[in-house]
């Protein structure tokens, strides 16, 4: 039987440094061990960035945006089960998650807006692990006073927006919008302490959906007016679609496994989402390449998703053999699908570095798994956070391919709608 | 954010440490104590199978527009030979382009119809007419039926036609209509601008 954490990470992230759609590799900090990418994380203190323009600040916003509400539920969820230890590591991987952004606000807007910004979110982390903490003591008078200083959160936070984008973000929109993902929060945490799982999985994806797209409008908000239309333009949206649908994967293979591991009572919600997931995957695909396109992809990816939770299974009843076989599988479809999309794309995806990105995602989970399992909470969230942010660069990497390939199958010219027997009354609107 | 995330995590350990014996964060947690799977593999994650199907949208059958007295049915259309799109052999009927998404599903469904005939008007002559807000509805093969909400009506001179933004992927579902619009080129036999009406899922 294999250690499957301690024999692999070092080959993956040589595979990973050297597949085409995996960033550099980094050191990770007081380990020997070279990590995948950090991505979007940008350790406290560094040296104020350049300005992204507008469509990377998008992106960026997007991604970290969307990863907060998944932290954010972490957070809640531990301190609901009373797992003293997973929300401190959540915690910190908000901290992280929080100073990131707030390096992005620096580094475009300057560092008075940032300082602003921090402040108010680290309020609204705190309110709603307070709510959490209302929840776990069934104490309503805890909760109602987290919602109070939410409440004061969303209206500051909505005219600091507001401020920022000198009112191109209307105040009462903004207001909408942070009120939104609050409430998301919130109820997901009600249903997940009810457990009432299915209802907490299913606002937990409305809330990424929301959470994320707010990244968006908030950056075409803040970009001085006319840079906001390179946010338009579609093979930006096609990017920003992708990476939604890639990382939402990551996000909710993460907790079906972690739930499945410990064999929680919240795995099978967890698992349904996975699924709705798929089939959003699929659906995009078969928009792109059509229905027969999306079902071979269909068809691939769920034996990916299929070795990974027996992966998780033999973690789960300590069954080496399993965990071997798993892995095995892993490789084939890995290779199958690398090809799949090589030829999907007309090759402008090339199937020997596509096969050493997947090769590194799944490994990346499987080490997420195991670092779980041991209750190496750090592990566990650094890992998913790589995991999460290695699916953008793969996103950006399938928009340029998957945009080319139907790109070069669309009609060219202008169509020919009219023969003009009304061209007295049409020429003249 | 040093400082404060001190005070957060001493926050939390005092919360945690300050549950009452009873609520339900003291009940055994979720996840805080694995749960050995039973002999035979009965755990839910030994019998997981990820899902192998996807609701596939329909294809479109008719298009009607109550505000402009349009409804009609739907020609599947393709590329001619040159690369350009075909349009319906009938000025009385729209198309649909079948090699580019349904409408409802992820992306860019794009529909085509004439503004007018040799001798009178095609069946999107009053399309032009349509204002932020109009409804659109698309009745589907399997009788379902998708709603789209207009929200922006252009003419651009058929020389610059945005073949990107009418056509390209975007995974976000919307649908486009397009017609002739402008003065007629007689010479050409032709109009020299097209309209579009950009719609969203209402």
């Amino acid at each position: 039987m294999k250690t499957w954490t301690g024999l692999c990470v070092a080959g993956m992230v040589l595979l990973v440094a050297g597949s085409s759609v995996a960033a550099r590799p980094v050191q990770a900090p007081g380990s020997a061990v070279r990590l995948p990418p950090a991505g979007n994380a940008v350790a406290a203190g560094n040296a104020v960035a350049a300005p992204l323009p507008p469509p990377d600040l998008a992106l960026r916003l997007e991604s970290l945006l969307g990863e907060h509400s998944v932290l954010a539920a972490d957070l809640m969820r531990g301190r609901i089960r009373g797992e003293q230890d997973f929300a401190q590591t959540a915690n910190a991987a908000l901290g992280q998650n929080t100073d990131a952004m707030t390096d992005l606000i620096s580094s475009n807007f300057g560092p008075a807006a940032a300082d602003r910004f921090k402040s108010l979110w680290q309020l609204h982390v705190t309110a709603l692990f307070t709510y959490a903490s209302g929840l776990a003591g069934a104490d309503e008078g805890v909760r109602s006073g987290a919602r109070v200083t939410l409440v004061g959160f969303e209206r500051d936070l909505a005219g600091f927006f507001a401020d920022a984008s000198q009112g191109r973000l209307n105040r009462d929109v903004a207001q909408a919008a942070v009120l939104m993902h609050v409430n998301h929060l919130l109820q997901q945490a009600d249903a997940y302490a009810g457990h009432d799982y299915a209802t907490a999985d299913r606002i937990s994806r409305e809330g990424y959906a929301h959470t994320y797209a707010m990244g968006r409008d908030i950056a075409a908000a803040l970009v001085p007016p006319g840079q906001a239309a390179a946010l338009d333009a579609p093979v930006w949206r096609l990017h920003s679609e992708l990476g939604r649908l890639l990382a939402e994967h990551v996000v909710l293979i993460v907790d079906a496994t972690r739930a499945g591991v410990v064999n929680g009572p919240d795995f099978t919600a967890a698992a349904d989402a996975v699924n709705g997931n798929t089939r959003d995957l699929a659906g995009a695909v078969a928009s792109l390449f059509g229905p027969a396109a999306a079902a071979s992809f269909q068809s691939l990816w769920a034996d990916h998703i299929d070795q990974i939770m027996a992966y998780t299974a033999a973690v789960l009843s300590r069954n080496g053999e399993g965990r071997d076989a798993a892995v095995a599988k892993l490789g084939i479809f890995e290779n199958r699908f690398a090809t799949f999309l090589q030829t999907a794309t007309e090759r402008r995806l090339d199937a020997t570095g596509l096969a050493k990105a997947l090769l590194a995602h799944d490994q990346m989970l499987l080490h997420q798994t195991d670092a779980y399992a041991a209750k190496q909470y750090q592990q566990a969230h650094d890992m998913a956070h790589q995991t999460y942010a290695q699916m953008f660069d793969v996103a950006g990497q399938f928009a340029d391919a998957f945009g080319a390939t139907v790109a070069a199958r669309l009609p060219s010219g202008s169509p020919q709608t009219g023969l003009g027997g009304m061209a007295g009354v049409v020429g003249e609107r | 954010m040093a400082v404060a995330g001190r005070v957060l995590l001493a926050t939390l350990a005092v919360l945690v440490a300050t549950i009452p014996a009873g609520s339900a964060a003291a009940r055994p947690a979720h996840r805080a104590v694995t749960v050995p799977a039973p002999p035979g593999g009965a755990a839910p994650v030994d019998g997981f199978r990820s899902v192998r199907t996807f609701d596939l949208v329909a294809e479109p059958a008719r298009l009607r527009i109550p505000a402009v007295q349009v409804d009609t049915a739907l020609q599947r259309l393709g590329r001619r030979p040159d690369g350009t799109v075909a349009v319906p052999d009938s000025p009385n009927v729209a198309g649909w382009y079948a090699q580019g998404p349904r409408p409802g599903q992820p992306g860019p469904a794009v529909l085509l119809g004439h503004v007018d005939s040799v001798r009178g008007p095609g069946v999107f002559f009053r399309v032009e007419e349509l204002s932020p807000g109009a409804v659109v509805y698309v009745d589907r093969v399997d009788g379902t039926t998708g709603s789209f909400r207009v929200v922006r009506v252009v003419k651009v001179p058929k020389t610059s036609f945005p073949t990107d933004l009418v056509y390209s992927p975007t995974l976000q579902p919307s649908l486009q209509l397009v017609t002739c619009g402008g003065t007629f080129d007689h010479r050409a036999g032709s109009y020299r601008d097209n309209v579009i009406v950009y719609a969203v899922p209402s």
